[in-house]
């Protein structure tokens, strides 16, 4: 009953876990790929013309099912990160402020911060920031202030509650601010460069 | 929210005035707090310029 294809089929399968786990760089989800792929290519073996070998066949079904995989890595590391990024509240605000709630480093006056957008120092260090901030709230924060997206967008998109993208603006908030002052407004920034 | 707000929470309600209106304990303990703290003054002025360079940001910077 046993296709004799099938056999050869499954004489490929290391080169092809091979192949995956080089794209994949996850065991489970190369075997994976692979196991989706050589079902995939039983089903449809009637079309193999014999064109190519076998194994160049056989790679490119599986090219297919690893960049699907991979499309659904990144979604799950995307909502895991988000969903991840506001656990350790507690720990980033009280780096900014003691246990009474005072500012740690207390903000300075900026002297003429609107001169300063016109300087391409400024723009290096807003960009300098921006990249400083975790990436949960880096990401949050361009959506909502430089996308101009509105909370509900953003929530929807990065599968938070609004009170979560509140906090997670509020400590963006916080960093870009801090780190803008250490670089081009505060005392011995302009020294600096 | 009713009387007085720590420089924390006060910055926690200067960003979240962003986001959705403060109601009226909260905008009249955050306005007390600022009355009498400098460092949150500068840091509310602040955030509103984060804003304006955010918005330069988005057009293309200089």
């Amino acid at each position: 009953m046993s296709d004799p294809r099938f056999a050869e089929i499954e004489s490929h399968r290391p080169y092809l876990v091979r192949y995956a786990l080089s794209q994949l760089r996850d065991g489970q989800l190369a075997e994976e790929a692979v196991q989706e792929a050589l079902v995939a290519a039983l089903e449809s073996i009637g079309s193999f013309g014999g064109k190519s070998t076998l194994r160049t066949w056989l790679t490119s079904i599986l090219r297919f099912k690893v960049i699907d995989l991979q499309r659904r890595a990144a979604t799950e590391r995307h909502h895991f990160e988000s969903s991840d990024s506001t656990g350790d509240e507690e720990g980033w605000i009280e780096e900014l402020f003691d246990e009474t709630g005072h500012w740690r480093v207390a903000p300075q006056a900026w002297s003429d911060p609107e001169a300063a957008l016109d300087q391409r120092r400024f723009w290096e260090a807003f960009e300098h920031c921006l990249d400083a901030l975790p990436p949960a709230a880096g990401r949050v924060f361009f959506k909502r202030e430089i996308l101009g997206e509105n909370t509900d967008a953003i929530c929807k998109d990065e599968r938070i509650t609004a009170s979560n993208c509140w906090v997670i603006l509020h400590r963006a908030r916080l960093g870009l601010r801090a780190c803008l002052e250490k670089s081009c407004f505060g005392k011995g920034a302009a020294d600096a460069g | 929210m009713q009387g007085k707000v720590n420089c924390r929470e006060a910055s926690r309600l200067l960003s979240v005035a962003f986001e959705r209106a403060l109601d009226n304990g909260e905008s009249e303990a955050l306005q007390y707090h600022l009355g009498r703290c400098l460092m949150c003054r500068n840091f509310d002025s602040q955030l509103k310029f984060l804003r304006k360079a955010s918005e330069r940001f988005r057009s293309g910077g200089d």
